[in-house]
């Protein structure tokens, strides 16, 4: 499953809190990617990857941040990032 | 001893079970997992994330100040593994030489999924600390 969502909080002279639906995003990248796709398949045949291993590599990647939380947190600041 | 046990043993010495069939009801116990909810000693769910935490000591008087907690899923490390394996044999001399030049001997091909599924094994609990002039940094990186 490929992230949905990104919350991320900045903390220090300035406060920002956002909150990233990423669904919307990939909902408008769908038809770029649709579009692209037969040249990036053309591509991958022509440097002779496998296109299928690439992009399933590709989408476990993407499918592979789900999860990710980063924290740093300094007198000064602190970051907050997580993808849901 | 395991209730269960005790029972087939006490059913065996009143005669009302044979040797056999006492012997045959014991290897049926050992097979099933234990009911009382214990776990096996060593046996351990897989771990799905990757833990780096760094605690930095700033002060003399041992106040932390700096603190970072980055959790990265090993999905993900997976998965850049398996899109490493797929870089075409000369774009991975390419990066070979990037390293070599950065100080790092490293072969890219050398990098195959069922090595880090070794390293996630031995790495269980590192932690590392590291003294220097304005105090202490405790990293600790695990996976849970």
């Amino acid at each position: 499953m490929i992230p949905m969502l990104i919350v991320l909080r900045v903390c220090g002279p300035r406060r920002i809190s956002l909150w990233l639906p990423l669904f919307l995003v990939w909902l408008l990248l769908l038809p770029v990617v649709l579009a692209l796709l037969p040249f990036a398949l053309v591509a991958l045949l022509i440097v002779r990857m496998d296109p299928w291993r690439t992009f399933a590599a590709f989408w476990g990647v993407l499918a592979g941040t789900r999860g990710t939380h980063i924290e740093v947190s300094t007198p000064a600041s602190s970051v907050f990032i997580h993808v849901y | 001893m395991n209730e269960n046990r005790r029972q087939i043993l006490e059913m065996l010495s009143a005669g009302k079970i044979t040797a056999d069939e006492a012997e045959r009801l014991i290897a049926a116990l050992e097979k099933e997992p234990s009911s009382a909810g214990s776990t096996p000693a060593g046996s351990k769910l897989a771990p799905k994330y990757l833990r780096v935490v760094v605690d930095a000591d700033e002060t003399a008087h041992g106040d932390t100040l700096t603190k970072v907690n980055i959790r990265v899923p090993l999905q993900l490390l997976r998965a850049g593994v398996r899109l490493a394996g797929l870089i075409p044999q000369d774009a991975r001399e390419h990066v070979n030489a990037a390293l070599r030049e950065k100080g790092i001997a490293f072969d890219v091909s050398q990098l195959k999924p069922e090595n880090l599924e070794e390293l996630i094994e031995q790495l269980n609990d590192l932690t590392v600390d590291v003294d220097h002039a304005k105090g202490q940094v405790r990293v600790k990186v695990f996976c849970e």
